[in-house]
């Protein structure tokens, strides 16, 4: 255990010369000062998910991460003056892109970009007398503009979350609503009217239950094919900038979509006939009476999306 | 089938992101979590790690997982996705790596692929059909046109086919209105129209290739016989008289465009006016025109001087029996007993005129020239005269 300790705390202070001499401005760091931060990156990216991760492993996501942004980085929060007007130099158009993107009006995105340096540097001061800013999370391991456009991001819903008070409830308790609606059965406004008011009843138990089970299929789906729901769907992305989000190419994401689509089926069918007692004809039945009614009930709200799809679907080839 | 269950899916998928939006419309009670999204959530770390694809595999599982259920931290990524124009790096398509043959081949057949390419794959046989079968009908209504006993015009179709089909096709033979295709009988008109070319061209020999043509000819082969009609020129074209015989290559075009040049002359030509008008027959134009003079020009006739003998053996009979004379301007080769005027085409019908006739009389009482022809030439005379052939006998 102790030759492994000593292995890895051997491989971080290598790493740490290595970064340092892939710098191109070291700022004046040393490594000592470096190898702590090397080894917070390594923990949380690799030794939390694999403690007995092998060497090379290491070794190779040290030898990727930032030097010069992990270099800057360091030495602004080691008071050095020059690294932080560098900083400030390099990155506010960054940030106050960032901050314009987060904020609805121009003079909210002025606040919020000015308010960015201060979380950066830290209002509070560490036990060590140094200022506990944000600056201490960054690993490196992306772009110090990606990482400051996304504490920009946090910092405007912070900022939003305390001024408005009233916060959008997450995924987790909507499923949770959706399917205890779903128990009402009675709740299920995809069926469009129905003339005999028997048929209406027994049309809305099936779209409901059909909700229900479709809910908890799209829980049960890995979390990769529900990212791409989640975004296809609920965020109402395009297939490309899903694709982007998961690193794919939108065709890849389309073909992703269609496979999903079939399990989908599949799994709704099955949680229906072994929980709901449904038949196979019945479930068949019901996917298409009830993709019916909804197809023209949001028609309207979908005015533009088959078009969308279907290109998407082309370019899927 | 497949598609219409998709498109259900898609639609209930929908109808269910509506669905969750009006439930967290309802749902918005939780307001009061004043929690820094940083302690509950992915940091801006890891977020953009994320986002621009270097977090490495089990982090990026662990970030998966809460992305897909957390809206905040997923719109965030939206965010830095779209600011790192990460989409337009993922400019290639991920392939199916590793997949199998069979994979491969249901998607090659998938329903999608199939739509485009049945369809182009109709359209091409329709085509090919198309093509052959038109091809096929040219070609029958040839024949049907070869079939028709003593028509020159059938003849002058013949030749307005490509070059090789002219030759390769079994050419009609006009012989006291009766009709055979005959293999042989090219092969005797081409004799005869060669003699006669070269008499005309001042004995010119034949260079190698049209030797080596003429050799492959006897052998039979169809696609030289074909390159050897193909390129010979005709005989009234002056340079067909200077030039040597041209090499043998193929010109199907060229002889076809001619062919069919030619025969719209011949129809212009009066047909029927007299009685006598009669498809030249091959009684006395020599031994080599027995039974096939007919269908081809001189020059294409020439093809055929090889047909049925040895080459040097042909060339020496040919230097010696050869004679030319000219009279009015007409030039004229010996061929046999007769005397054939260079510009007659053995496709053309010809007005029999015996001498001393009143019909001989007439005539040169109107064409004294055909007179002073009849009278320094001997025996059998074939003459063209203002477009018409006169045989004179």
């Amino acid at each position: 255990m102790s030759q492994r300790i000593d292995q890895i705390g051997k491989l971080f202070v290598e790493g740490a010369v290595r970064l340092l001499e892939r710098a191109t401005d070291k700022h004046g760091l040393k490594v000592e000062t470096l190898v702590p931060r090397v080894t917070a990156a390594v923990d949380k990216y690799i030794l939390r998910d694999d403690p007995q991760a092998p060497a090379e492993v290491i070794q190779d996501f040290i030898d990727k991460l930032q030097a010069d942004d992990l270099c800057l980085i360091v030495a602004c929060e080691q008071g050095n003056q020059k690294a932080w007007t560098d900083l400030v130099e390099r990155f506010s158009a960054t940030v106050r892109s960032a901050a314009r993107s987060a904020s609805s009006n121009e003079e909210g995105a002025e606040d919020l970009a000015q308010s960015i340096w201060a979380e950066l540097h830290g209002l509070r001061v560490r036990e060590d007398g140094r200022p506990a800013g944000k600056l201490a999370y960054y690993s490196g391991r992306g772009s110090l503009a990606g990482w400051l456009r996304a504490v920009v991001a946090q910092l405007a819903i912070d900022q939003h979350r305390k001024q408005s008070r009233l916060v959008q409830t997450e995924d987790d308790a909507d499923f949770d609503l959706i399917i205890q609606q779903g128990e009402d059965e009675t709740t299920w406004s995809g069926h469009g009217a129905s003339a005999n008011p028997e048929l209406q009843i027994s049309a809305k138990l099936a779209g409901a239950q059909m909700q229900k089970a479709l809910a908890e299929s799209v829980k049960q789906m890995s979390a990769e094919d529900r990212l791409l729901v989640k975004l296809y769907y609920f965020d109402g992305l395009r297939l490309r900038e899903a694709g982007a989000v998961l690193g794919v190419h939108e065709a890849t994401a389309s073909r992703r979509l269609t496979r999903i689509h079939g399990e989908l089926r599949q799994q709704v069918e099955r949680l229906l006939i072994e929980k709901g007692g449904w038949t196979q004809p019945e479930t068949a039945r019901a996917f298409s009476e009830v993709a019916l009614n909804l197809e023209t009930d949001i028609e309207p709200l979908l005015a533009t999306e088959p078009v969308l799809m279907k290109k998407e679907n082309e370019v899927a080839g | 089938m497949k598609q219409a269950n998709n498109n259900e899916v898609d639609l209930l998928l929908r109808a269910l992101a509506r669905q969750r939006s009006s439930a967290a419309g309802q749902s918005g009670s939780d307001g009061g979590d004043e929690k820094s999204i940083s302690s509950d959530h992915l940091d801006a770390d890891e977020l953009n790690s994320f986002a621009e694809g270097l977090a490495p595999a089990p982090a990026r599982a662990r970030y998966t997982e809460h992305l897909s259920e957390c809206a905040a931290c997923r719109r965030i990524v939206v965010g830095l996705t779209q600011a790192a124009g990460i989409a337009n790096r993922l400019e290639a398509p991920e392939q199916t790596r590793g997949a199998g043959f069979w994979q491969r081949l249901s998607e090659f057949l998938s329903p999608r692929v199939l739509g485009y390419a049945i369809p182009a794959l109709v359209l091409t046989a329709v085509i090919g059909i198309g093509f052959v079968a038109l091809r096929q009908r040219e070609g029958s209504q040839l024949v049907a046109q070869n079939d028709r006993p003593g028509e020159a015009p059938a003849v002058a179709q013949n030749k307005t086919d490509s070059g090789q089909g002219s030759v390769v096709q079994p050419q009609p033979t006009v012989q006291n209105g009766q009709t055979g295709p005959t293999t042989e009988a090219p092969k005797e008109r081409n004799t005869l129209e060669d003699e006669k070319l070269r008499a005309g061209q001042g004995l010119q020999k034949p260079d190698a290739k049209v030797a080596k043509v003429e050799s492959s000819k006897d052998s039979g082969q169809p696609a030289d016989v074909a390159s050897a009609a193909g390129s010979r020129p005709y005989a009234p074209e002056p340079k067909a008289a200077e030039a040597p015989p041209p090499p043998p290559i193929i010109n199907p075009e060229k002889s076809g465009e001619l062919a069919k040049e030619r025969s719209e002359r011949r129809e212009d030509q009066p047909r029927d006016q007299n009685e006598e008008v009669r498809v030249q027959t091959d009684d006395v134009r020599g031994p080599n025109r027995s039974r096939s003079n007919t269908a081809q020009p001189m020059s294409q006739r020439g093809a055929g001087v090889g047909s049925g003998r040895g080459l040097s053996a042909d060339k020496n009979k040919k230097n010696a029996d050869v004679e030319t004379r000219s009279v009015m301007g007409r030039h004229f080769t010996r061929a046999g007993d007769a005397w054939v005027d260079t510009a007659y085409e053995y496709s053309q019908a010809t007005v029999r005129v015996a001498r001393g006739s009143d019909q001989f009389r007439a005539l040169v009482a109107d064409e004294p020239a055909l007179r002073t022809i009849a009278a320094q030439l001997d025996g059998v005379v074939i003459v063209v005269w203002k477009n018409r052939a006169y045989r004179i006998q």
